[in-house]
């Protein structure tokens, strides 16, 4: 730590490259291409997502074609909730993973099944919507409102950081975060308080952009991505600049692979992944026993 | 057979205590990790899912990439191997808790998250179990075969049974013990029957059939072999099938009718069997004829 703080001021009194030797350890600490200090990442991704909050979803229908709605479906149908759970959405300011975590205990609930399950376990079933960006929030809340579940009790909408949860210990029954990871400053801390906060038997899921390698697939995708992602950005949204982090950002992200050995590693069991639409999306799933 | 055999071979090799890695390993055989820990999956696919090998959790987590160097590959795949087995061990304990409730409850989610509950693991780890209620209907039903292979062992007045009573008498063990779960069973044949879970639920009954003729002491291995286990498992389902709507006390209609079954196929057998001996005498007072007729043709 001292070490770190001693190169980090050297690196800010001297030259910019010093601070990249600070973060040469973590490939967590860049920001798009761009290495920057540990410290600054948070705050220029909170720009990022203050500025796209309000097109959030009407950019992420247009850039993935509205495909992130089928991811999402997939993400929630793969965690299987069950009335009475207790769940963290980490990043998910928007509701999208929350609501339809609701709607499929809705509608398990309507199903024959329900009548043999208590009541008041419905009751119990608590959705914790965390996200570090108040903003993001706002667009969930107001969502919800939309939705007519302003009134429901199980959604609890929460600002927190990913990296030091403030729920207890065996808390949780699962734990999602959808597109967020990326943007974090340190990926292990990160799974580390997932596997914290998680109950015996909880899962951790995570949907996230990753890399595609189907060969021909790879240049088109590499084209959308550099060259119409941030223009449709700059059209829509007015915001070249956010869009273009968000296409490097995933570029930086670990390799499936990678990013599976380090759940892995956080202690997890029982780690897979899936990937969606060539690897486009990667759906990584792991077990605490 | 082959069931047997491994478990024979496994039983040997381990020494005793360690009955549950056994049961584990058997029960999933086709989920053993790995051995390299670099997979190369996810290749030209638009979909893909794969396995990661599990790595011990209190190494470096600030360098993920390095954790398969030489010196620390052998322990680490020792580690991997205990805790794939804790891991099964867990969803064998969800399971079996989950039985009792079935009756109440059917073969359903609601079921094992009752069950869940009561080992105290949170019901969530049921999304991780592949094809939810089929889990719990095939781990039923191999743990079925188990205790029925553990009787057939350990019962030593079977084996001087004739080989018709001894199979009524397998059948029945069998099938009494899904007695308990009877008003529920036909959801089980129906989540059984999805196409699928057909490939497992097929193998099972393939697998019962197999350890029943075997117990039998059936060394067959021609065509007659598939005739058998055709047949066994053709009486075996019916027998199962009569049993759902019988309501006499004990089940003594399906008992009758399982005798019946097995004692028509032991004629149908001794009848194809004389009508064998029929066509090889037939066969063989024809070819003496048809020789002395070439002979005579030759030599006219």
């Amino acid at each position: 730590m001292a070490l770190r703080m001693a190169t980090r001021r050297l690196g800010s009194k001297l030259l910019p490259r010093f601070s990249s030797t600070s973060v040469l350890h973590s490939h967590a600490t860049s920001f798009g291409f761009k290495e920057i200090p540990e410290e600054e990442k948070s705050r220029m991704v909170g720009n990022v997502f203050s500025n796209v909050a309000s097109n959030y979803d009407l950019m992420n229908d247009l850039m993935s074609a509205g495909l992130h709605r089928l991811w999402k479906d997939r993400l929630v149908s793969k965690l299987n909730p069950f009335p009475g759970m207790k769940h963290l959405d980490v990043a998910g300011g928007t509701g999208d993973v929350a609501f339809r975590i609701l709607e499929t205990l809705n509608s398990v609930k309507s199903r024959a099944t329900q009548d043999v399950l208590d009541d008041n376990l419905h009751e119990e079933t608590q959705i914790f919507v965390c996200d570090i960006n108040p903003k993001m929030l706002n667009v969930g809340q107001k969502r919800a409102l939309e939705r007519g579940l302003g009134e429901d009790k199980s959604l609890i909408w929460v600002e927190g950081d990913a990296e030091a949860l403030n729920y207890k210990d065996n808390s949780m029954d699962g734990y999602t975060i959808a597109f967020g990871i990326r943007n974090v400053t340190h990926i292990e801390k990160v799974l580390a308080e997932a596997y914290r906060v998680l109950k015996r038997g909880g899962r951790f899921l995570c949907l996230e952009l990753s890399h595609v390698e189907v060969p021909v697939f790879k240049e088109l995708y590499d084209y959308y991505s550099f060259s119409i992602i941030p223009a449709v950005g700059e059209a829509v949204a007015g915001d070249r600049d956010s869009y273009r982090y968000l296409v490097e950002s995933i570029r930086r992200f670990p390799s499936q692979e990678t990013f599976a050995s380090m759940i892995a590693a956080a202690g997890f069991q029982k780690v897979e992944y899936e990937n969606l639409v060539g690897g486009v999306v990667a759906i990584h799933s792991g077990l605490k026993i | 057979m082959y069931r047997t055999a491994t478990k024979r071979l496994l039983l040997l090799r381990a020494p005793s205590g360690s009955n549950i890695n056994i049961k584990a390993r058997l029960r999933f055989p086709f989920l053993l990790p790995p051995h390299n820990q670099n997979i190369d999956n996810n290749t030209c696919r638009f979909s893909s899912t794969s396995e990661i090998p599990q790595s011990s959790p209190n190494q470096n987590h600030s360098d993920p990439t390095s954790t398969s160097t030489a010196e620390e590959a052998r322990p680490q795949e020792t580690q991997r191997k205990r805790r794939f087995v804790e891991y099964q061990d867990e969803q064998a304990r969800v399971l079996q808790a989950s039985l009792p409730l079935v009756v109440r409850l059917g073969w359903t989610e609601a079921a094992m998250i009752a069950g869940a509950r009561e080992v105290g693991v949170s019901p969530s780890i049921i999304g991780s179990f592949p094809r939810k209620e089929a889990a719990l209907v095939e781990f039923f039903m191999d743990d079925c075969l188990q205790r029925l292979i553990d009787r057939i062992d350990s019962e030593e007045d079977l084996k001087s049974m004739i080989p018709s009573d001894h199979i009524s008498k397998l059948i029945r063990f069998r099938l009494e013990m899904q007695a308990p779960y009877i008003s529920k069973w036909p959801q089980a044949l129906s989540i059984q029957a999805q196409p699928l879970n057909v490939p497992t639920s097929f193998k099972q009954r393939a697998m019962l059939v197999d350890e029943i003729w075997h117990a039998v002491g059936d060394e067959a291995s021609d065509i007659d072999w598939y005739v058998k286990r055709t047949v066994l498992g053709g009486i075996y389902s019916t027998t199962e099938i009569y049993m759902l709507t019988d309501s006499s006390p004990d089940f003594r209609d399906t008992w009758s009718f399982l005798n019946g079954r097995v004692k028509d196929a032991f004629d149908l057998k001794k009848t194809i069997q004389e009508a064998q001996y029929l066509a090889e005498a037939v066969g063989a007072g024809m070819g003496s004829s048809l020789q002395g007729f070439v002979k005579r043709a030759f030599r006219g």
